[in-house]
């Protein structure tokens, strides 16, 4: 069986780890904390059709990475990522585009979204309800810049504390006790008609909680995301390690990789610092899903000198100046990245490929300013899929 | 992780060619930056002036620094993501501890040699804080300093009596059944609860009339030696006093694969001292053990079946309490799991897979302190290897005991609500049978569950027939 190592536990890690296992490979993911999911609201944002065929980003030397995933692979991601993620999680679809309210009332665009926010993309008389000593959560601000009426309700998951993290609220959202007491306080405050905006606390382990409480309101519910911790961004993760583990995925956590062996021009294992010595993990092919700036993958030294740490791949888009005064402009540094041909290989300046059989995916890939274009998701699933079907090719 | 330990291959250096830019000036991104190399030196060689008047060999911890100045080092890490805080297994059943994040980096801003937050006494010290910690920071280990700085002026008699395991190994093997009867008698563990503050329910080791070095002395090898180097054995005090059978087990395997399997008399790791915050008297402890390790020969493998153990060598000691030497590096580097012993001669193609089919389907847990030394599941990768043996992983952070914690009787509670959901999965799963790799973690999950539970070295013993 062929060994296939994938850096990095996210989106676009996970996702290529279970696409590769469910090929037959034996895939190990290395990760050196959990992922960047439980950070995320929890939704693909850009839908491929209005934007597969992305121009050049300004300033960037680099095609956009949508035109090396090409627009094949990024809907056979989605879709992937619908069916890992099951139906009670994510709903949509490549060509969906809905507007979802955010946590300061604002608007989203969202192509795949959790059921449980469905409804916030409706019309018609909502109320947005905050739960006492639950922080960060202002429905007097989303529903004066979104709309609708904003109340609160005490709902105390359990005593002892003043406030209690997201995480509890969620957990005691689990239990029928915590439903009963959450809809017996939104009873007095809601009106006939009123959709239901709540902060997305609904349940952690129980992904059908919302639901229990929608049908014992009777009346619509939905969730807006919170600044972290994001609930539906734990629920999405555990349910994208639970496929990866299912189709076979083996997880080394806590370990960073810090270099790939090489010989004769390929790579042959992947070694991580793992407690009191270095373990060389023998593979077939390595894929980077280490992220880009924000995660560590790419690393800017004290001197704003970029640098991809694991195997020193070479960069593009590397900026005079990284970072403009104005901090809502777009900022040179989020373009740095690496530049890949179709099959997802690092390529040099020149174009010719770094090594055959290592493969970089998601936030490395350089040439988009992916939270600002909201493509991130379409840019972790699409390359996933196009690595995946790269090794599949070269290995078999 | 290992980052005070000389990094890797020469593939962990990129080569210049591969940099767009001029060949790379900077350093490798594991580095520390100057800054903190020059604080974290400048407690080293305060380390070194002191160690030179201590009459003990400790290393020369204070309660004024702490301990190890790199995990302090990484708090400026911390981003506030709150993937601590969720996935913490203590501040998800009681309302007494605030978090890691709160109690760790948070409050370590505040701290100047002086106690903030007294909360931090309940954090257990599992460590899926730093495990999950996607930027480095060492949460856990910070909170263990703290502890200990919080503690070193008014140590709890039970802390400083629990910790001492080796004495409670000497005590108890010459009058084995008593103890274990005078153990399971509930009137005395009542006695014991009022008076030393050890939780009456609380899981107990039980003692064996023979230590597991004078079964070794007499045991005699039933298969040729076959490889070139030998290896060493490290059983802990608990491999020792306690779970003799599993190290007898792990020596069995060994020498059936072909190792001499050597074992210098050895003692105590201070792991148990350690967590309790007695970080003078743990150095002491651990440094005596590389030198009585390091009497066997220096470049042989060191294997144990005492899983938190190797996990104290590796890492904990020098992260935590700062203890550094090369003495302990030495040891550190050439330390291994006995399962990932396995797992490794399994990646080089050398572990023969002559199995016997054990038709079984068994909860394995990976321990938190296991899991924290990030060599991934061996035990699960080597156990799957067993024909028709379905091994499921229990998928749980901890199982709540964290070595003395859950012993303790203001937080028994705690610690059994922790562990309830990998307790009621383990009955679920084989109400005969559990696997999980350290000593005090398999007498939690025995006595909460009911479920008789070994080290996955059992299993590997019973495929090959031994």
């Amino acid at each position: 069986m062929k060994r296939i190592v994938v850096v990095g536990a996210g989106l676009a890690g996970l996702v290529t780890s279970t696409a590769l296992a469910k090929d037959g490979f034996d895939v190990t993911c290395v990760a050196f904390g959990v992922g960047g999911l439980p950070l995320s609201p929890d939704v693909v944002e850009s839908a491929p059709s209005s934007c597969a065929e992305r121009s050049v980003v300004a300033g960037s030397e680099l095609a956009h990475p949508y035109a090396a995933i090409g627009s094949d692979a990024i809907q056979t991601g989605l879709e992937l990522l619908l069916e890992l993620a099951g139906s009670d999680l994510l709903t949509g679809g490549p060509e969906t585009s809905v507007m979802l309210p955010t946590a300061l009332g604002g608007w989203r665009p969202a192509c795949l979204y959790p059921p449980s926010m469905a409804a916030g993309a409706s019309d018609g008389p909502a109320v947005i309800v905050g739960l006492r000593g639950l922080r960060d959560f202002y429905p007097g601000l989303i529903a004066g810049n979104w709309g609708g009426r904003a109340a609160m309700v005490d709902v105390a998951p359990r005593t002892g504390e003043a406030t209690s993290s997201p995480l509890v609220f969620a957990r005691f959202f689990d239990t029928d006790e915590g439903r009963r007491a959450l809809v017996k306080a939104l009873r007095p405050v809601v009106q006939n008609g009123e959709t239901v905006g709540l902060p997305a606390v609904l349940g952690l382990d129980d992904v059908n909680a919302w639901r229990k409480i929608e049908d014992a309101l009777g009346q619509p519910v939905f969730e807006i995301p919170m600044a972290p911790p994001s609930v539906p961004g734990w629920r999405l993760n555990n349910a994208l390690v639970s496929a990866a583990q299912a189709a076979g995925v083996r997880f080394r956590r806590g370990v960073k990789a810090i270099g790939v062996q090489q010989a004769d021009g390929r790579a042959t294992g992947l070694v991580v610092a793992s407690a009191g010595h270095p373990t060389t993990l023998p593979a077939d092919a390595v894929v980077l899903a280490s992220g880009g700036l924000k995660s560590g993958g790419i690393v800017m030294g004290d001197h704003q000198q970029f640098h991809e740490p694991v195997m020193g791949l070479p960069l593009a888009n590397v900026p005079e100046a990284p970072f403009v005064a104005d901090v809502f402009a777009p900022q040179p540094a989020y373009l740095v990245g690496v530049r890949v041909d179709e099959a997802m290989h690092p390529l040099d300046s020149d174009g010719n490929i770094v090594c055959s059989n290592v493969h970089a995916v998601g936030g490395l890939l350089g040439g988009s300013d992916r939270s600002r274009e909201l493509t991130s998701g379409g840019i972790d699933v699409g390359s996933a899929v196009a690595a995946a079907e790269a090794i599949g090719g070269e290995l078999a | 992780m290992s980052d005070h330990f000389p990094s890797a291959t020469p593939t962990a250096q990129p080569s210049p060619s591969r940099h767009t830019a001029e060949p790379s000036p900077y350093r490798h991104a594991a580095e520390p930056s100057p800054y903190r190399h020059a604080a974290r030196n400048e407690v080293e060689s305060q380390h070194q002036a002191r160690s030179c008047d201590c009459a003990q060999d400790d290393g020369g911890w204070t309660a004024q620094d702490g301990g190890s100045a790199f995990a302090r080092a990484r708090l400026d890490q911390c981003l506030k993501c709150t993937i601590c805080e969720a996935s913490c297994p203590v501040a998800a059943v009681t309302p007494l501890f605030p978090g890691p994040k709160f109690v760790g980096p948070q409050a370590e801003r505040f701290r100047n040699g002086e106690s903030v937050d007294h909360s931090i006494d309940y954090c257990s010290s599992c460590g899926t804080c730093t495990l999950v910690c996607p930027q480095g920071v060492k949460v856990a280990e910070l909170n263990s300093q703290a502890r200990a700085v919080m503690k070193a002026d008014h140590m709890p008699l039970r802390d400083k009596l629990i910790s001492q395991t080796t004495l409670m190994g000497q005590v108890m093997t010459p009058v084995a059944p008593i103890a274990n009867a005078a153990l399971a008698f509930q009137p005395v563990r009542v006695v014991v609860e009022k008076t030393v503050g050890i939780h009456r329910h609380a899981p107990m080791p039980r003692a064996n009339s023979q230590t597991f070095e004078a079964w070794f002395r007499r045991h005699r090898r039933a298969y040729p030696v076959t490889r070139p180097k030998p290896v060493l054995f490290f059983h802990g005090c608990a491999g020792e006093y306690f779970e003799v059978a599993t190290s007898k087990m792990s020596v069995q395997v060994l020498e059936y694969l072909g190792y001499e399997v050597i074992v210098p008399h050895h003692g105590c790791c201070g792991l148990a001292q350690q967590s309790n915050g007695l970080f003078r008297e743990a150095s002491a402890a651990v440094l005596k053990l590389c030198d009585q390790l390091r009497s066997a020969g220096e470049d042989l493998t060191i294997v144990s079946s005492s899983g938190s153990c190797t996990g104290m060598l590796k890492h904990e000691a020098h992260e935590i309490m700062g203890v550094d030497d090369d003495r302990l590096r030495d040891v550190a580097v050439r330390t291994r799991d006995i399962m990932e012993f396995l797992r490794d001669m399994h990646d080089a193609g050398e572990l023969p897979l002559d199995f016997k089919a054990i038709n079984m389907t068994v909860a394995y847990h990976a321990p938190c302190q296991l899991k924290s030394q990030g060599m991934g599941y061996p035990a699960t990768d080597v156990l799957g290897l067993i024909p028709e043996l379905k091994v499921v992983e229990s998928g749980f952070a901890c199982c709540g005991i964290a070595g003395t914690y859950g012993l303790k009787a203001e937080k028994y509670d705690i610690a059994q609500a922790v562990g309830h959901p990998l307790f009621e999965m383990v009955r679920a799963t084989n109400p005969k049978l559990a696997l999980c790799d350290t000593e005090t973690c398999r007498w939690q999950i025995s006595q909460s569950s009911g479920v008789p539970t070994r080290h996955p070295i059992a299993m590997v013993h019973r495929a090959y027939g031994l």
